[in-house]
């Protein structure tokens, strides 16, 4: 079903913005994927993801307070939603499950 | 660090704000400044600006520009932001252009006519105006090339393309100031024999001799042949492509003889790439300047100052450098020397290339005047056709205030709903230049025959025209669409949404008013100018010129070395039935053909001040022409100078009281060759078109000079009586061709350019006075439309159909009388000024006004009435029920 499906880097920018939690927005999502994923992620990357997480109703933005640091401009803050929830937990499980059933001799290289 | 250095590019900055969707325009700005703050202090500022810039390289993906989607907008977003993208509201605007063109059909369809056929015309004339500035302009060095021409001031000035044949040898030998002097002698209507056995072809064609150096000035290219030694040998001869197809076929030409007048062969050495359309040298025969003499020994011969044949025209190109002044200096020198015995009459002059398409008194066959109105017209046209959508898009302004209303309040800026009405004019004015592209290439082949010319239309590899016809565009969008939008966009969107606009509110109305003003006052010119140039054509054609133009045939003679055939040919032809009279002549009494002499007077030692037209014929040219006799008699038959008559013009310029003063009296002529009493004053007659004065005339019988025969015919049965002559003509000069001619069409031909511009400003004024039409059609319906109420209410009080009928009447009535009032005068002032032209004019009388004005009236009624009276008929009950 279209909607709940999550590519691997909605997956983690989703799980950045439910990290952050109260201060989930662009800058703080990029940087805290620059540190974790050890390759480096343009604006452009996050900023499409993320209001394509939008359009799948996975998260909702509001403004924030406009700062100096930000040259006077509002932050737009994102928030998780249920759904957006329900897809990161789906996710988890299916790879939880397929977890489960590896064999140990699976990687026995 | 200054603290400017702390801010991201500018630049760059700008550029997100111009393409970045507005709901997002402040979270990316936000953000990339926020990056840019902590890279500077990480990195440093440079690399922080690189970065930045890539940043926003990575960013460009069709998400920045997209519309706002339907999740993100939320209530909050700040208005500052929402600057208007006019791009992005074009597909809108094309929409609702084209829902309003298809639910107004009528509106549209008037529009996009009218401004097509403005344009149609505009295009017309602008590749008319170019085509004819185009002339001669493709010789190498055309900036140094002239023509050396002739004033001859006499008791005025006249005009001749030609100047005596030996100056231009003389000048090339005493002055350096040319780099090639080239005469040339055109003979138009040479007839050309081609032998072959006992076949014999004939034609007529243009003939010139030229030296060698002509084809050095021009830039005309041979194709065959060597342009230094194809003329230089006497009896050599190079052909245009035509005319070598026209007599050779598909033979090879070089080498081929043909023969001119019976008498004089020529040999093909040349043949000539056919000459340009946009050159005013249309000869195809070239022969040497050398074999003149064989045609023509006095013109051909050193020491023929004596006088000016206009076939003689004699071109320059002057060295780098040399100016006009320096050799129109050298030249009295040549009449005190060759010329001594006449007054300083001849004034040698130079006329530049560029001007000799273009002046009229050289025989320019194009007006640079006649351009200018052409011009000026086609603006008016365009103008007419721009004042038409002005005034309907105006009064349909009305109908789209709600549209306009709701598009401001939503948020729309006056910018805005400017440019999508400009927007939606020039989809209208697309559709009608392709429509105007269309009729143009349809109506060229009858521009061009009508012109006589070979234009084309080829808007692809045509660069200036596709340049013109795009900024025809673009100002007929402006000029037309501006203003309506202006209006429009002023709409107080609360008053247009809650239905209270009035024509009032909307304003404009006077301006409206205006703009048809000026329309009828540019169509009442053009009418008057119409009426004015058909009076003086049809006096011109009817007018008593002073002598017999109907039923009379003009025959030229054959060629005939003996002068014996045309007197047995005269009785010949006297003996056919319908012949009535007949007279051996050298040109009818009104021609282009004129001997112009100076003479000597009652044996004075100086010439008179006056040219004297000298008229040869036989004693039967003054019944023959209907002429009257002011005193003394009729000269006596016989073939040499024995006896003169002359006109009144004449005797009143030497300063006799009464013709009769003048008998008895000698006249020696042509260099005192011709001497000779006057026996006879003839009554003055139109010698020249109406555009000159009657010149002082001297006739005599001279038989050498003779070229024409004049027969007056009866007409009951013309068609019987020409084949006769012709058969007649035909045996006495088997190897020629007959031509004959009516006098009335000939003398009909003196005003072939004004009949031509009779004819386009007729078509003109029926293409403006078409166009108002049409608008005037649009603004009544709409005017009919606004006023149901106001007429319902009228009849239900009582008024009588007639009464309401006059609030229509009233109002279109005073516009005419305005328009009218100012029309008069200006083209009274504009068509006074054409009439000058003439020495013998018409008056402007009152009557080219009032017909004008009834005109114009009857027009407005034919438009306005169906409309009106429907408007009026319409049943009270019905519209005032509409709510």
């Amino acid at each position: 079903m279209k909607g709940t499906q999550l590519g691997e880097f909605e997956e983690v920018v989703l799980l950045s913005i439910a990290m952050l939690y109260d201060d989930a927005y662009s800058v703080a999502v990029l940087e805290a994927l620059n540190t974790r994923l050890g390759r480096p992620v343009s604006l452009g990357v996050v900023h499409r993801t993320m209001q394509r997480l939008e359009e799948k109703k996975m998260v909702k933005s509001r403004f924030g307070e406009a700062s100096a640091e930000r040259g006077g401009r509002r932050k737009r803050l994102f928030t998780i939603t249920m759904a957006g929830e329900n897809a990161l937990r789906d996710a988890r499980r299916v790879r939880n499950e397929l977890w489960d059933r590896i064999s140990e001799t699976a990687f026995g290289n | 660090m200054r603290p400017s250095n702390n801010l991201p590019p500018r630049w760059a900055e700008r550029l997100i704000e111009r393409i970045a969707a507005p709901y997002l325009r402040e979270e990316i700005l936000g953000d990339l400044f926020e990056l840019f703050q902590k890279r500077v202090t990480r990195f440093g500022h440079i690399l922080a600006q690189w970065m930045y810039v890539l940043d926003i390289i990575l960013l460009i993906h069709p998400r920045l520009w997209r519309k706002n989607p339907e999740t993100a907008r939320l209530p909050h977003y700040s208005t500052d932001f929402s600057k208007p993208n006019p791009i992005d509201m074009l597909s809108n605007y094309m929409k609702v252009a084209a829902r309003n063109l298809k639910t107004n059909k009528a509106y549209a369809l008037i529009n996009i006519a009218g401004l097509a056929l403005g344009m149609s015309c505009a295009i017309l004339i602008f590749m008319l105006v170019r085509y004819h500035l185009s002339f001669d302009n493709f010789h190498a060095g055309s900036e140094r090339i002239y023509r050396i021409v002739t004033e001859q001031h006499r008791d005025n000035i006249s005009y001749q393309r030609s100047v005596p044949a030996p100056l231009g040898k003389a000048f090339r030998n005493d002055y350096t100031f040319a780099e090639k002097v080239a005469r040339i002698a055109t003979f138009e209507e040479s007839l050309i024999t081609l032998r072959n056995g006992n076949e014999l072809r004939k034609f007529k064609d243009e003939l010139a001799y030229a030296e060698a150096d002509f084809f050095e000035i021009f830039n005309f290219p041979l194709l065959q042949g060597n342009k230094a030694t194809a003329l230089e040998a006497p009896g050599t001869a190079i052909i245009t492509e035509k005319i070598a197809e026209k007599y050779f076929a598909h033979e090879n030409p070089i080498g081929k003889v043909f023969w001119l007048d019976n008498k004089i062969a020529f040999t093909v050495t040349g043949i000539l790439k056919d000459l340009p359309e946009n050159s005013d040298r249309k000869t195809g025969i070239y022969v040497s300047y050398n074999s003149l003499k064989a045609l023509n020994p006095w013109l051909a011969s050193d020491d023929s100052w004596g006088g000016i044949q206009s076939v003689m025209q004699c071109f320059v190109r002057l060295r780098p450098g040399v100016t006009v002044a320096q050799v129109e200096k050298v030249f009295p020198a040549y009449v005190k020397r060759y010329r001594p015995t006449s007054k300083n009459v001849h004034h040698y002059k130079l006329q530049h290339l560029a001007d000799i398409h273009f002046d009229s008194r050289y025989d320019g066959p194009m007006e640079r005047r006649n351009l200018w109105i052409l011009s000026v017209i086609g603006l008016f046209l365009i103008a007419t056709a721009c004042v038409n959508f002005v005034n309907l898009a105006t009064a349909q302004a009305f109908k789209r205030s709600k549209e306009v209303g709701v598009r401001k309040v939503l948020g729309g800026l006056k910018g805005q709903l400017f440019w999508q009405f400009l927007s939606e004019t020039f989809l209208i004015s697309t559709a009608a230049i392709i429509i105007a592209l269309v009729l143009t290439y349809l109506v060229l082949p009858a521009a061009n025959s009508f012109f006589d010319i070979r234009m084309s239309i080829n808007l692809l590899s045509d660069r200036l025209l596709l340049t013109f016809v795009m900024i025809l565009g673009i100002l007929v969008t402006f000029f037309a669409g501006s203003y309506p939008g202006l209006v429009l966009a002023r709409f107080q969107p609360i008053a247009a949404l809650k239905g209270k606009m009035s024509q009032a509110s909307i304003g404009g109305f006077n301006t409206r008013r205006t703009l048809i003003v000026i329309q009828f006052a540019i169509s009442q010119i053009l009418i008057i100018g119409m009426v004015v140039i058909i009076n003086q054509m049809r006096y011109a054609n009817q007018a008593d010129l002073g002598f017999d133009k109907d039923a009379i045939v003009m025959l030229p003679l054959g060629i005939d070395s003996t002068n014996v055939k045309m007197k047995t040919l005269k009785s010949e032809i006297s003996e056919i039935a319908g012949v009535e009279k007949i007279s051996l002549c050298f040109s009818a009494p009104a021609s282009w053909e004129a001997w112009n002499n100076s003479i000597r007077f009652d044996n004075q030692s100086e010439e008179v001040n006056f040219p004297t037209s000298i008229k040869a014929g036989d004693a039967d040219y003054i019944s023959t022409f209907g002429l009257e006799l002011a005193a003394g008699r009729n000269i006596f038959p016989t073939d040499s100078v024995r006896e003169f008559l002359v006109n009144e013009t004449f005797t009143r310029k030497l300063n006799f009281k009464t013709p009769q003063d003048a008998i008895g009296k000698v006249i020696a002529a042509n260099g005192g060759t011709m001497v000779a009493p006057i026996v006879g004053v003839v009554k003055d007659f139109h010698d020249r078109s109406f555009h000159e004065d009657i010149n002082a005339i001297a006739f005599t019988s001279f038989i050498p000079n003779y070229s024409v025969m004049a027969i007056k015919v009866n007409l009951a049965n013309i068609k019987y009586t020409m084949s006769a002559i012709e058969k007649t003509w035909t045996a006495k000069y088997p190897d020629q061709i007959f031509e004959s001619q009516f006098l009335d069409d000939s003398i009909g031909r003196f005003y072939e350019t004004e009949e031509r511009m009779l004819k386009l400003i007729q078509v003109f004024s029926f293409i403006a006075i078409f166009i108002g039409a049409l608008g005037l059609y649009g603004l009544v319906s709409f005017m009919a439309a606004q006023k149901t109420k106001e007429i319902g209410i009228r009849k239900v009080l009582g008024s009588s159909i007639s009464e309401v009928l006059w609030i229509f009447g009233k109002e279109f009535s005073t516009l005419i009388l305005i328009a009218f009032a100012i029309a008069a005068p200006v083209a009274w002032w504009v068509m006074n000024g054409w009439l000058q032209d003439f020495k013998f004019q018409i008056k402007i009388d009152v009557w080219v006004f009032i017909l004008t004005l009834a005109s114009t009236f009857l027009i407005v009624l034919v438009t306005v009435l169906y409309k009106a009276l429907k408007a009026v008929q319409m049943d009270p009950v019905k519209s005032l029920r509409s709510e």
